[in-house]
C-alpha cells in the first residue's frame, strides 16, 4: 500500500510539476495544481499516525503549507511572487522546527532567513526590475526533464527512508536515554547554547570570521566600479522612474 | 508521540523540499529564483538534520543547522552582490548570459539556439489600467475650438 502511494505521488508529482513550471503558455496550470495537491496528499498519507488528532492535524498543516508554498516558489513566473512564497516556506519550516522542539532554530530561521536574507533578495529584485515579465521568467529550461529529475530524487530518498524505518529499533536512542534519566536538557535553548560555546567554540569563531569576510567581499564586489564622477548608464530594458535622467552620476 | 513516525514525516518533508529545490534550480532561468531554490534545498537539509538530532537525543544536528544558517547568510550576501553586478552590466538576470563567456577569438555557439528557444507562444500581457467612470457634466463643445484643434 505504502509503495503504491509513493509511486502514485511520484508520477502525479512529475506531471504536476511539468504542468506548473513556466512554459510560455498558461494552459494546464490549474490541472497541475490539482494533481500536485493529490500527490502531496498521497505523500503525506504514507506517514504513520503520530498520536492525538491535534498533533496529527498540526503536522499535516505545517508540512502541507511548507511543500505547497515551495512548489509555488518554483513555479511562479514573477520573481517577486517567488520570493514571497519562499517567505511562506520559511515560516512553514520554522513552524516544523518549533514542532520538533528546536525553538532557537525556529526563531533563527525567521529572523535570519525571512528577516535578513529574503529582504536583501527583495531589495536586489526591486533594484533589478526589468520592464514587465521578462522572457526568461516566462520560459523554463527543459521543464519535463527537470520535473523527472526532481521526482526520481524524491523516490530514491523515500525508498531509503522506508527501508531505514524497517531496520530501526522499537525505541529511538533518545527514548532509551530518557528512560535512563539522561534527558538532553530541560531548557532546549540554554542546552543548545552550552553545547555551542563548549564543544563547538572554534567553529563559532570561524563562522563569525567567515561572516565578516563575506561582508567585506560583498562590499568590494559592488563598489569596485563606482568611481567618483563616473557616469553609469541605466541598463537597457529597465524603466527609469518618472522625472529622472537616464543615467546616474556617482558622487 | 510516535517518534519513528515523526522522524519519517520530517524526512519526507525534507526530501520534498530538496527535490523541489533541485527542480527549480535546473529549470528556472532567473538567477535570483535559482538562488531561492538553493536556499530551499538548505531548508530541507536543516529539517532532516534536526529530525536526526531528535532521533538520537543530541543537539549536534541543531548545531550543524546553525552553521548552515551562517554559511547561507554569507552566500546570500556574495550572491546578491554578484547578481547586482551582472544586472548592471547586462540589464537582465538571465543565466543564458553566461553562455557568452568565451575566450577572445573563439566562437560562441549556444547563444543563437537559446534565443530561438526563448520565443514565446503567448505575447506579453498588456499592462491593465484602471477604468475611471466619467464624473461631472460634459462641457459644452466650442465649434470654434473644434475647427482648429484636432482633439478637444
Amino acid at each position: 500500500m505504502t509503495t503504491w502511494l509513493i509511486v502514485g505521488a511520484i508520477v502525479l508529482g512529475a506531471v504536476a510539476l511539468w504542468l506548473l513550471l513556466p512554459r510560455g503558455r498558461k494552459a494546464g496550470r490549474r490541472l497541475g495544481a490539482v494533481l500536485g495537491a493529490i500527490a502531496l496528499g498521497m505523500l503525506l498519507a504514507t506517514v504513520p499516525p503520530l498520536g492525538g488528532w491535534f498533533t496529527q492535524g498540526l503536522f499535516w498543516l505545517l508540512a502541507g503549507l511548507t511543500i505547497a508554498s515551495a512548489a509555488c516558489t518554483v513555479s511562479f513566473r514573477n520573481p517577486v511572487y517567488c520570493a514571497v512564497w519562499f517567505g511562506l516556506t520559511l515560516f512553514g519550516t520554522a513552524g516544523l522546527l518549533f514542532f520538533q522542539g528546536a525553538q532557537f532554530l525556529g526563531a533563527a530561521t525567521i529572523i535570519i532567513y525571512a528577516g535578513a536574507i529574503l529582504v536583501t533578495l527583495l531589495f536586489v529584485l526591486m533594484l533589478a526590475n526589468p520592464r514587465g515579465q521578462a522572457a526568461y521568467d516566462r520560459r523554463a529550461w527543459e521543464a519535463p526533464l527537470a520535473a523527472t529529475v526532481g521526482v526520481v530524487l524524491l523516490g530514491l530518498f523515500s525508498t531509503g527512508f522506508f527501508s531505514t524505518l524497517k531496520a530501526m529499533p522499537q525505541q529511538t536512542p533518545a527514548q532509551v536515554a530518557a528512560e535512563k534519566r539522561q534527558p538532553p536538557g530541560k531548557y532546549a535553548v540554554s542546552a543548545l547554547g552550552a553545547e555551542l560555546f563548549s564543544r563547538h567554540l572554534v567553529a563559532v569563531e570561524v563562522a563569525g570570521t567567515l561572516l565578516l569576510a563575506a561582508l567585506a567581499g560583498a562590499v568590494a564586489v559592488v563598489a569596485q566600479h563606482a568611481q567618483p564622477g563616473q557616469v553609469i548608464p541605466r541598463p537597457e530594458g529597465t524603466v527609469p522612474p518618472a522625472r529622472e535622467p537616464n543615467e546616474v552620476t556617482v558622487r | 508521540m510516535n517518534e519513528q513516525a515523526l522522524w519519517l514525516g520530517y524526512q519526507l518533508v525534507a526530501a520534498a523540499l530538496v527535490a523541489l529545490g533541485t527542480v527549480g534550480f535546473l529549470a528556472r532561468r532567473n538567477m535570483i529564483v535559482m538562488f531561492l531554490c538553493v536556499e530551499m534545498m538548505l531548508q530541507g537539509v536543516a529539517l532532516s538534520l534536526v529530525a536526526w538530532g531528535r532521533y538520537h537525543g543530541t543537539l549536534d544536528g541543531q548545531v550543524l543547522v546553525l552553521f548552515v544558517l551562517a554559511v547561507a547568510a554569507c552566500e546570500a550576501a556574495l550572491a546578491m552582490a554578484l547578481a547586482l553586478m551582472l544586472f548592471q552590466r547586462r540589464g537582465h538576470l538571465d543565466t543564458a548570459a553566461c553562455f557568452r563567456l568565451h575566450e577572445p577569438g573563439q566562437e560562441v555557439q549556444l547563444v543563437e539556439q537559446v534565443s530561438a528557444e526563448g520565443e514565446l507562444e503567448e505575447p506579453e500581457p498588456e499592462p491593465t489600467w484602471p477604468h475611471l467612470p466619467p464624473a461631472g457634466v460634459e462641457p459644452q463643445r466650442d465649434p470654434e475650438q473644434e475647427a482648429y484643434r484636432s482633439h478637444v
